[in-house]
Formats: structure tokens, C-alpha cells, sequence
């Protein structure tokens, strides 16, 4: 397989630009990049869900156009999205043989397709159960029924979109065998990851994406993982710059036995104990999955836990709203910016007023009146204040970048001068310029005395800024670290539960 | 998209859809063999040629302007209330039973009637509202039925228990309670005037105040409006209960202004035509308010039309229908990405053509 | 109560639920491919007036229904092309539908018929007894004595079973309402099976209008579909989603419908309208009784952009 000189562009903005790629047979061909690198958008030209701007596509030496996912199939391409492509409220079988051509016939002969499926199951070593609802199915199980569902189809080649990102390290382990067992017989492979020890150990070679276009392609070997990472990043990586503190005062937010939904393994909350004091961050570290949405929301009202105790400076909170909690001084940066966070069709300066239009400063007589003029003027000078970059505080903030977006709600929740910040994955999707500013001001916002509850599933962004680190898996607390020099195998163990 | 492209593209989508709408009404007339010049002239004249003339418009106008802001207002909190005819029909009872019965006449009686009506057209949309934020119920199936529901209600009323003697119909309110017009000569009346202050006192609370921009937005995103603190039930049913009130304030009105007795078919299809012009309106109240009028005036000039040239009035019922056609697939048309693409493409052309 | 009341009561249910029954497939097979049509009673009103037209002027019921199919489906896809391509959105445009359809019937009735003319008048399809089946005691004649499309309706009910239990395609066409993105990178043409659902949701809406025309009553008045298109949408998700569970909820509102007309021959001097009243309280009884507990194709309603970022 080869790619070249692939360019696409979305509105004026090119998501790839001039991209050449090789896939030799029965090889692991790595693609190293930061979010928004334009990994993606390269493997959904390959697989037909976009058309390149400009380029050609070979395969086997001929020249091929791929314009729908079904002549991606066809010509034996298959790809393991991150998020999971499945049809949850079907069944592992039905998943399979979704969109099968390979059969005639009107009706689905559904022993004969089973044997099929278990005997592939069984050459690959990738051991599904046919008859269980994708619901009931472990992660790291569904993403082997992802894995089967390509090769029953026919695939040659597999793109694999990080695949280890909602693992644990021994799923991840047993994903290495399996992908081992398929290039021994002959397939090959795309590998997309941003985890330089999983990159180095199972790649046959690498290419590097930065901004769109392809920095280089190395044999295994020839860089170790810092070099990597510079050629990712494009300058050098520093250590943590940030000083941890060791924080005394009083505490703001306390958790005693919180339970929540506790039987399900990845969405709920098993006798959590926690406490964030003011002027410390305290870092959640954990695999995506391990009931850090449920803690996000338990902590700031959203939900209401099933046992034990939560309390706000002390007190013992009765009602959980969102309302209470906010005027109690917590304030939440959500881990869906669009969805939780914003007001999409509302302009930036709404945005930013959201919670205040009541307050004399934005409207007369308690809510009667709003003063428009007062609030474009706020609004012009949290944008300065925070680096939001738009055209108009009256534009609308569902059309600003992911960086700025996180920007408003960041001026939005500091700026209401909380105790206790609630960051929720803060700097997901955002580019290194966006993620450094929300850090600096996090930072800032500690050293100023408020309390941040930090859950993130980037661990470098979790020591980096943590002054405590607790570790979180199925719905427990596994463990809690100092921020200072922290023991980084022994964290990474317990992410898995050990 | 800045707000003045905004606020432009959602005037000139209505505009070229009533255009194009006019276009096909004249193909229509061109293939019955009329002159379509002749009829619009007649259809012109008919809604704004005189005083008189346009005194019916504005006299159409009224319950259309109510019931469209009551499906405005509901749809600005993002529930769809399809339920404004079973509302402004529980409205309408409620004022003639006030007006038959109480013994009251005049002016008290006017204000009875009315706020009668309020209450039982808020009554009628709290139903739906209930039953939406505690059972999670779809509000639009809901709402419609309580639409069928209303309607034969309105029947037991007209053909039992207020029955005008032998004739299906309920006696004529008596005349001191009717609501008296305006001018004399033009046959709209203060319900007009109420109608207006409704609008204004609606987009003033959309626009202006804390509660109505945080009911616009648990209307656009109502997870985003719960995490940050806001009781959305609560404005989800406030919003069904004024919306309710305003199509019941407008049966009362329509009942003692217009038509002073409830009789078969009493508000038929007002709740539908109320929410096509909000939709058409862009859920503007004062946008909406026009474009009552505009249909208004398409309806009462349609008679004079079918009088002079013999196109029947339903040419015009078509037009209508086809402006809200048009009109939601444009708005679609113009929020989808190939379509700002286009629009960026444009401008960066007419930039290059400048330097 | 004797036998005839009974006999009566269930020939009735089921010359109600039919109608009900077709508008509520059509639904269902629009809903598996996750659009959301709320246009029902408009595509069913503009069915019923085309299929009574044709009739008229042909004589022939059957042509009547095939063009009200096609009437519900030439309607049905101003519908497809706003929301499948322009992405508009489903409530919004099936609220367009409803007021525009309506407003074409009127019109061609009343350019064909003129206004004021007398009631126009057609032949209703008679019933064709299944030899056999119709000699089983009493419930022979009434369910074997049917006009033909009580038997087809009932034949689509178990071909809609067994498509989306047992065949490739109806597994096909159901990911597209469950998971469309996933059902894309498995070679299946998301936009071509929601174009196809909305020809079959148009067709079958448009016969259950046709049939009101054709095999129930023998005039066409408008307003006919009486909230029909409504109780359908109710039908659906009160039959979570399944023909078979359609059939009972179609045959449950039908029964009420049969039952208030029943009731208002009885009359115990009660205003008739309160009866009428039965089948729209039922329907939001039964909403609310289910509550919220619906499980519906997950990407039910949501527009499908093909190059979405």
C-alpha cells in the first residue's frame, strides 16, 4: 500500500498537506502524532469516508480510488476506530456480519456464519462470545470483536486508531500478541498511537505527523523514544516546570465512602475517599472508563451519590443540584466541552456571562434589565485576558476552535473566584499553544488558593501538574502518591489495578 | 458566522421562500388558465387595498399573532408545543362559560373572560409539561391529542350544556362583554392590541432579562444549562404553562372580539398554522408577529382574489404551505458546511478582486 | 352483551386498527433507519385524498391505493431531500409536511370537485372470504371475511418480522438507524437505505390514508386521518420498535375506536363526543403509563453527515 502526496483540505484549513505513506506486507507501520496531526483524517481517506483534496492511493502496486468505505472493504482494508464502531444494541454475531457481502442469499444461515467466526476467532487467538450483547462485553473484548469483524471481512490491511487508549496494560499485552499472530501470517498493519513505549516496541517502522504533514519515516532503532517525541512535538521536551506544593490549608471538597452505581466496573463509584485542600491540584490518574465521568459529576451536583458523604468546607452537603454546589464555590470545567459546557448557538460573551446576568454589574433590577453594553465590554476584556481568539465577542461560540472554546469556559469558571475547581480531561483535543495557557492559568489559579480536583486520562498531564496524584480504577480509589518525585512504575501498575 | 451574517441570513431565507412560494402559486394560476398578474392584484388589494380591507387583516391576524408566539415561546425553551389549538379552544370555554354565566357584563366581565382564558389555556399546556419532565414523555404526541381532546370538549359545550336552543352552537356572548374596536370602520379590535402587547412583553423577557436568556438557553442545550446550575425542569414547565396561557388568552380574545359564540370548527388548525409562522419568524416574537400578518392578509385577500378571478382561495393556502417548506429546508440549507464553504470561497474571491 | 355486540365490537377493531396499522409500519420502517417522521398524518391525508380520486374517476380501489402509495411517497421525499441532504431537522420538517400536504389534498379536491357540489360517492372493496379458514365457528367469518387488505397489511406485519430478524439486509438497514457511521465503514449506503425508508414510511402511510378512503368509508372529508398519523407515532413506541408488538398496540388503539363508536350507539345519555374522546385519552394513558423507558434506534432523528469533523 502507498500514499502519496495526499493533501485535504477543510474549508481553508488543510487537515493533511502533501502526505506520503508506505505499508509493506507483514509489517507494523506506525503513525506517530499529537492530536489534530491529521492521523485520522489520513486513515478516513484510506478507508473511504473522506476523498483526498489531492493525491494518489497504490495498492499492490496498482493505482486504486477509494470512494466509499465498501470499495475500502472490498479491496481488503479494514480499520479498528478509537471509538468504537459497533451497534450496541446488537449482538457480537450480528456486529460481524453486518454489511456482509460475501454470502448470497436473502437470509443469514447463522450456525454455519458462527463456525466461521469461531474458527477465525480461534486462528487469531481472539476469543469473543458470539451471542452476547456488545453492552455486556469488556473493552478490551469489544475491540476484539473489532479486530475479527475486519479480518471476516476480508481485510489485508488493519489500521489500528490507538488502539490501547481504553486498555489496560495486560489487554494491551494480549493486543500485541494478536497483532503479532496476524503480520506472521501476512497481514499488515497501521498502528496509530502518541504512547512512546508501546511505539517502540512494536513497530517495524515509524512515520511522524506533525500539523498535517509527514516529518520523517525511521526504522525502529534509530531514534529512542525522546527523539521521538521531540520529532512529534518539534522542540525539545522539558521536564515538569511547575513547583509542586505541599498545600496545609483548610479543606474545600471531602468524600467519604461515595458510592455510585457501584456494580458497573466502568461507570460508577466504589467507596471513594478524597479531599482537595485549597491551593493544591490533585490529580486523578486512571485508563478512560474507570468512573472518572461519575466522580467529575458526583462532585460538582450533577448526580447524587448512592452512599456515604460529601462535604463542602466542612459541612455536610444535603442537596445535591448544581446550583448548591455552585454557590458554594465549585465551579467545573466538564470533559464535554460542547455537550456540558457551552451554549453552542449563544455568542461568547452569553457564554461568558452564563451564570452572572443576574448580578448588578450585567443587568438592572436582578435579572430586568441586562446591560448589553456592560456585558460586550466584559466580554472584550476576559477574551484579551484569557487569549480567546475570535473575529467578535458576538460571534457564536459553537464556531471557535476547541482551544478557544476551553478558553471561554476556563474565563468563564475562574473568573466566578471559586474554592474548588473541578477540571474534567481540561486539555483534550487541544493543540500544545491551548494546553499550556490552561495550564499556566490553572497553575496560576492554585498559587492564588483554589482547590483543583484535576481527572485527566493523560498521565504526563497528571504528574506534570498533580501536587497529589490518586489513582483511580473501577470505581476505586487504588492509591495516593505525592506529587513530588512520584514513583511512576508503581502509579502505572495501579492504573491496572494492581 | 457573525451576527449581523446571522441575523441577515435569517431575514433573506423567509424572503426568497415566499418569493419562490409566489412563484409556484403563479405557475398554479398559469395552469388553471387565469391570469396570475390579475390575481395577485386582486389578492393585494383584497388584504391591504382599504381601510376596511386591511382593518379584516389585522382582524385575522389576532389569533394567528397568539397562537404563534405560543409556539414561539415554547419551541425558544426547546419543547415543541404542537398543542396550541386544544389551548386556545380550553381558552375560548373557559371565557364564554365566564361570559354566559357569571352574570357579570362589561368591562370586570372582560377581564374575567380573559384571564379565564389564561388560566385554562395554562392548564391545558401543563399537561403535556408534567408529564414531559416526569415521565420523560414525548410532549408533541401528547399535546395533539390534548388537541382532539379540547375539540370535542368544545363540542359537549356548544351541543349540550350551552347549547343556543335548537342550533349546535353556544348563544352569542352579550354585548357589553364583546371587546370593542379599535377604530371604528376597521374591523380589528383591543385584541389586536393585546395580541401586540403579548409580543412585545415576550421579546422584551426573551431578550432583555437573566430569565429569558436562561430560558434560551436550556432551550439550546439543556445538559450544558443543568450543569451549570440551572433548574431546567422547572423552565421547561413555566415554559409549557405561559405558553399554554397565551393561546388561551387568545381563544378568549378571538371568542370576545370576533366570533362571540364557540361553533364547529372553532380555531381549527390554529395551533399548526401558529407554529409554521414561528418556524417562518425564526422564533423572533416580533418576526413572528409579521409574518401573522403576512399570512393574514394571504387568507383575507384570497377571498377577494377567488371573487375576481375565480382562483380558488386554497391557491393561497398552498403559498403558505409551501413558504414554511421552503423556509426550513433553507435554514438547513444555509447552516450546512458546503454551504459556508461556498460562502467562504465567495468572500475570499471578492477579497482577491480588492487587492 | 350477546355474541353479536362482541362479534361486532372485534369486526370493528379490526377495520380500525388496519388504517392505524399500515401508517405505524411505515413509521417503524422510516425509524429503523433512524428518521424520525412526524409528517404521518400529512402523508396519509394527501394517500387518502389521491387513493379516493383515482377511484372515482377509475372505478378501481386498487388503482386508488397504489396511488395514494405514490402520492405518499412523491410527498415523502420533499421530506428524504430536507433532511437526509440538507440535514434539516426531523421534527421541524415533519411539522412542514403536516401542514403542507394537508393543504395540497384540499386543494386538488376542490379544483376537481369544485366547492359547495355534493358528497361524492365511491364503491367501498368488498370482502373476499378465504375458503377453509372461513367455516371455522365464528371467528371464521370474522377475521376470514376480509376485504383484501386486511390479509396484505397482515402479510407486511410478518414480512417486516422476519426482514429485520433474519435477513442480511434488514440487519443492514437496522445499523443504519443504530450506528450509521458504523454501518458506513461497512460498505453500507447510509443515505441510500434513509431514502429507501422514507419511499416505503411514504408508501405505507400513503395506503393506510388511501385505505380510509377506499375500504373504510366511501367519502373522501377533510380532516378524514383524525389524528391517525399521531396515534401511529404512539403505535410505535408503545410496540418498542417491532412489527409484532405494532400489531397489538394498532389492534389496542383500534379497539378503542371500535369501542367508543359502539358506546355512542348506546349513548346512556352521555354527549358522544366524551367516547370520542377514548381513543386520544388512551393513547396518552398508554405514554404515560410506559414512560420513559423507550429504547429506540439509537441515532434515531440525528442527521448523518458524511464528511463530518
Amino acid at each position: 500500500m502507498r500514499m502519496e502526496h495526499i493533501s485535504k483540505r477543510f474549508g481553508d484549513f488543510y487537515a493533511n498537506k502533501d502526505v506520503s505513506l508506505d505499508v509493506r506486507k507483514g509489517e507494523v507501520h506506525t503513525l506517530l502524532g499529537e492530536n489534530g496531526a491529521g492521523k485520522s483524517t489520513l486513515m478516513n481517506i484510506l478507508i473511504g469516508l473522506y476523498q483526498p483534496t489531492e493525491g494518489k492511493i497504490f495498492l499492490k502496486g496498482r493505482e486504486v480510488r477509494i470512494e466509499s468505505p465498501s470499495q475500502a472493504v472490498k479491496l481488503g482494508i479494514g480499520m479498528v476506530h478509537q471509538h468504537f464502531m459497533l451497534v450496541e444494541a446488537m449482538t457480537v454475531f450480528d456486529n460481524i456480519v453486518l454489511g456482509d457481502k460475501n454470502h448470497k442469499g436473502i437470509f443469514i444461515d447463522k450456525e454455519a456464519r458462527k463456525r466461521e467466526i469461531l474458527a477465525l476467532s480461534e486462528k487469531y487467538g481472539l476469543d469473543v462470545q458470539p451471542d452476547r450483547l456488545i453492552t455486556e462485553i469488556s473493552v478490551g473484548e469489544q475491540q476484539r470483536v473489532e479486530i475479527l469483524k475486519a479480518l471476516y471481512h476480508g481485510a489485508e490491511l488493519l489500521i489500528l486508531d490507538e488502539p490501547s487508549a481504553a486498555l489496560t496494560d495486560i489487554e494491551v499485552e494480549g493486543l500485541f500478541e494478536i497483532m503479532n499472530k496476524l503480520i506472521s501470517e501476512g497481514k499488515s498493519i497501521i498502528f496509530i498511537s502518541h504512547k512512546m513505549r508501546e511505539v517502540l516496541r512494536i513497530s517495524d517502522r515509524i512515520t511522524i505527523l506533525r500539523a498535517g504533514e509527514v516529518v520523517t519515516t525511521v526504522n525502529r532503532g534509530e531514534y529512542d523514544g525522546q527523539g521521538l517525541a521531540n520529532l512529534m512535538i518539534g522542540r525539545e521536551l522539558s521536564a515538569s516546570q511547575y513547583e509542586k506544593k505541599d498545600s496545609q490549608a483548610e479543606t474545600v471538597i471531602e468524600l467519604r465512602g461515595a458510592e455510585f452505581n457501584k456494580e458497573s466496573k466502568h461507570n460508577g463509584l466504589n467507596g471513594v475517599n478524597l479531599s482537595v485542600r485549597k491551593g493544591e491540584i490533585v490529580g486523578i490518574a486512571g485508563v478512560d472508563g474507570n468512573g472518572q465521568t461519575q466522580l467529575a459529576q458526583l462532585v460538582t451536583g450533577v448526580i447524587r451519590p448512592d452512599q456515604g458523604e460529601v462535604s463542602l468546607k466542612n459541612s455536610k452537603v444535603a442537596v445535591f443540584d448544581p446550583d448548591n454546589f455552585i454557590r458554594e464555590g465549585v465551579t467545573h470545567v466538564p470533559e464535554d466541552r460542547n455537550l456540558q459546557g457551552l451554549i453552542g448557538d449563544m455568542t461568547i460573551a452569553d457564554n461568558l456571562v452564563l451564570r452572572t446576568t443576574d448580578k448588578a454589574e450585567f443587568s438592572s433590577g436582578g435579572g430586568l434589565f441586562l446591560k448589553k453594553g456592560r456585558i460586550r465590554n466584559y466580554a472584550r476584556q476576559m477574551a484579551k485576558k484569557y487569549d480567546i481568539r475570535c473575529t467578535s465577542v458576538e460571534q457564536d461560540v459553537r464556531s471557535l476552535s476547541g482551544g478557544n472554546q476551553q478558553k471561554v469556559i476556563l474565563a468563564r469558571e475562574l473568573e466566578a473566584g471559586p474554592d474548588l475547581l473541578v477540571a474534567a480531561h481540561p486539555t483534550r483535543g487541544l493543540d500544545i499553544g491551548a494546553t499550556r495557557f490552561v495550564h499556566d492559568e490553572m497553575i496560576q489559579a492554585r498559587d492564588s488558593g483554589v482547590g483543583i480536583l484535576l481527572i485527566s486520562a493523560d498521565f504526563d498531564e497528571i504528574l506534570e501538574m498533580s501536587d497529589r496524584i490518586l489513582v483511580i480504577f473501577e470505581g476505586q480509589i487504588m492509591g495516593e502518591y505525592s506529587g513530588k518525585n512520584p514513583p511512576i512504575e508503581e502509579i502505572s501498575l495501579a492504573m491496572t489495578g494492581k | 458566522m457573525n451576527k449581523l451574517t446571522k441575523s441577515l441570513s435569517s431575514f433573506v431565507v423567509p424572503l426568497i421562500s415566499i418569493l419562490l412560494a409566489f412563484l409556484v402559486g403563479m405557475i398554479i394560476m398559469v395552469c388553471m388558465g387565469k391570469n396570475p398578474a390579475d390575481a395577485l392584484y386582486f389578492l393585494g388589494f383584497g388584504a391591504f387595498g382599504n381601510a376596511a380591507n386591511f382593518g379584516t387583516t389585522l382582524s385575522k391576524a389576532t389569533p394567528l399573532i397568539f397562537t404563534s408566539l405560543c409556539a414561539c415561546f415554547a419551541y425558544r425553551c426547546g419543547v415543541f408545543n404542537l398543542g396550541g389549538e386544544g389551548q386556545f379552544i380550553m381558552g375560548s370555554v373557559a371565557a364564554c362559560y365566564v361570559a354566559l354565566r357569571s352574570g357579570i357584563t362589561g368591562v370586570p366581565a372582560m377581564i374575567l373572560c380573559l384571564a379565564a382564558g389564561m388560566a385554562a389555556g395554562g392548564v391545558w399546556g401543563l399537561v403535556p409539561g408534567v408529564l414531559k419532565i416526569t415521565r420523560g414523555q414525548n410532549e408533541m404526541i401528547i399535546s395533539i391529542m390534548l388537541n382532539y381532546v379540547a375539540t370535542l370538549f368544545m363540542g359537549v359545550v356548544y351541543t349540550n350544556w350551552l347549547r343556543d336552543a335548537s342550533v349546535p352552537q353556544t348563544e352569542a356572548v352579550p354585548n357589553e362583554t364583546k371587546l370593542p374596536r379599535v377604530l371604528t370602520g376597521m374591523r380589528f379590535t383591543y385584541a389586536l392590541v393585546i395580541a401586540i402587547v403579548v409580543g412585545l412583553l415576550i421579546y422584551y423577557f426573551l431578550f432583555w432579562t437573566s430569565g429569558g436568556f436562561k430560558l434560551r438557553a436550556v432551550g439550546i442545550n439543556m445538559t450544558a444549562s443543568r450543569f451549570n446550575g440551572f433548574p431546567v425542569k422547572r423552565y421547561i414547565l413555566t415554559s409549557f404553562i405561559v405558553s399554554g396561557a397565551i393561546a388561551g388568552l387568545g381563544g378568549a380574545a378571538e371568542l370576545l372580539g370576533t366570533q362571540f359564540r364557540l361553533i364547529n370548527g372553532f380555531g381549527a388548525g390554529y395551533g399548526f398554522d401558529g407554529v409554521a409562522m414561528a418556524l417562518i419568524g425564526q422564533l423572533h416574537p416580533i418576526a413572528t408577529m409579521v409574518v401573522a400578518v403576512f399570512f393574514a392578509a394571504l387568507r383575507t385577500g384570497s377571498m377577494t382574489m377567488q371573487a375576481g378571478t375565480g382562483v380558488p382561495t386554497s391557491v393561497s393556502d398552498i403559498i403558505q404551505a409551501l413558504v414554511i417548506v421552503f423556509t426550513v429546508a433553507g435554514m438547513a440549507l444555509t447552516k450546512l458546511p458546503q454551504f459556508e464553504q461556498l460562502r467562504y470561497r465567495l468572500r475570499s474571491r471578492k477579497g482577491g478582486n480588492a487587492a | 352483551m350477546n355474541t353479536a355486540f362482541i362479534a361486532n365490537l372485534i369486526l370493528a377493531t379490526v377495520r380500525m386498527a388496519i388504517p392505524l396499522l399500515l401508517i405505524s409500519l411505515g413509521e417503524l420502517y422510516g425509524q429503523r433507519a433512524g428518521m424520525v417522521n412526524i409528517g404521518l398524518e400529512g402523508l396519509a391525508a394527501i394517500g387518502s385524498l389521491v387513493g379516493f380520486l383515482v377511484s372515482f374517476v377509475t372505478g378501481s380501489n386498487w388503482l386508488g391505493l397504489l396511488c395514494g402509495a405514490l402520492a405518499g411517497v412523491a410527498v415523502n421525499m420533499i421530506y428524504a431531500f430536507a433532511t437526509v441532504t440538507l440535514c434539516a431537522d426531523h421534527t421541524v420538517y415533519g411539522m412542514a409536511i403536516n401542514i403542507f400536504a394537508p393543504a395540497l389534498a384540499s386543494f386538488i379536491y376542490r379544483v376537481y370537485f369544485g366547492s359547495g357540489s355534493e358528497l361524492s360517492q365511491i364503491t367501498l372493496m368488498r370482502g373476499v372470504a378465504i375458503p377453509g379458514l372461513k367455516n371455522i365457528p365464528f371467528f371464521g367469518d370474522l377475521l376470514f371475511n376480509q376485504t383484501p387488505m386486511v390479509y396484505i397489511t397482515v402479510a407486511i406485519v410478518i414480512f417486516t418480522a422476519i426482514f429485520f430478524k433474519r435477513t442480511q439486509a434488514g440487519l443492514n438497514y437496522k445499523a443504519v438507524g443504530e450506528h450509521p457511521r458504523a454501518a458506513a465503514t461497512l460498505g453500507i449506503s447510509v443515505i441510500r437505505v434513509k431514502y429507501l425508508a422514507c419511499v416505503i414510511c411514504g408508501a405505507l402511510a400513503g395506503i393506510g390514508g388511501a385505505y380510509l378512503t377506499t375500504c373504510y368509508s366511501n367519502t373522501y372529508t377533510e380532516g378524514n386521518v383524525a389524528g391517525r398519523g399521531f396515534i401511529a407515532l404512539a403505535a410505535v413506541i408503545f410496540g418498542r420498535w417491532t412489527s409484532g408488538g405494532i400489531l397489538l398496540a394498532c389492534l389496542f388503539f383500534g379497539f378503542c375506536d371500535a369501542l367508543q363508536i359502539r358506546l355512542q350507539v348506546g349513548s346512556f345519555g352521555i354527549p358522544y363526543q366524551f367516547f370520542q374522546m377514548i381513543p386520544y385519552i388512551a393513547t396518552i394513558v398508554v405514554l404515560t403509563l410506559i414512560g420513559a423507558k423507550q429504547a429506540g434506534p439509537k441515532a434515531n432523528g440525528k442527521p448523518y453527515r458524511r464528511e463530518q469533523r
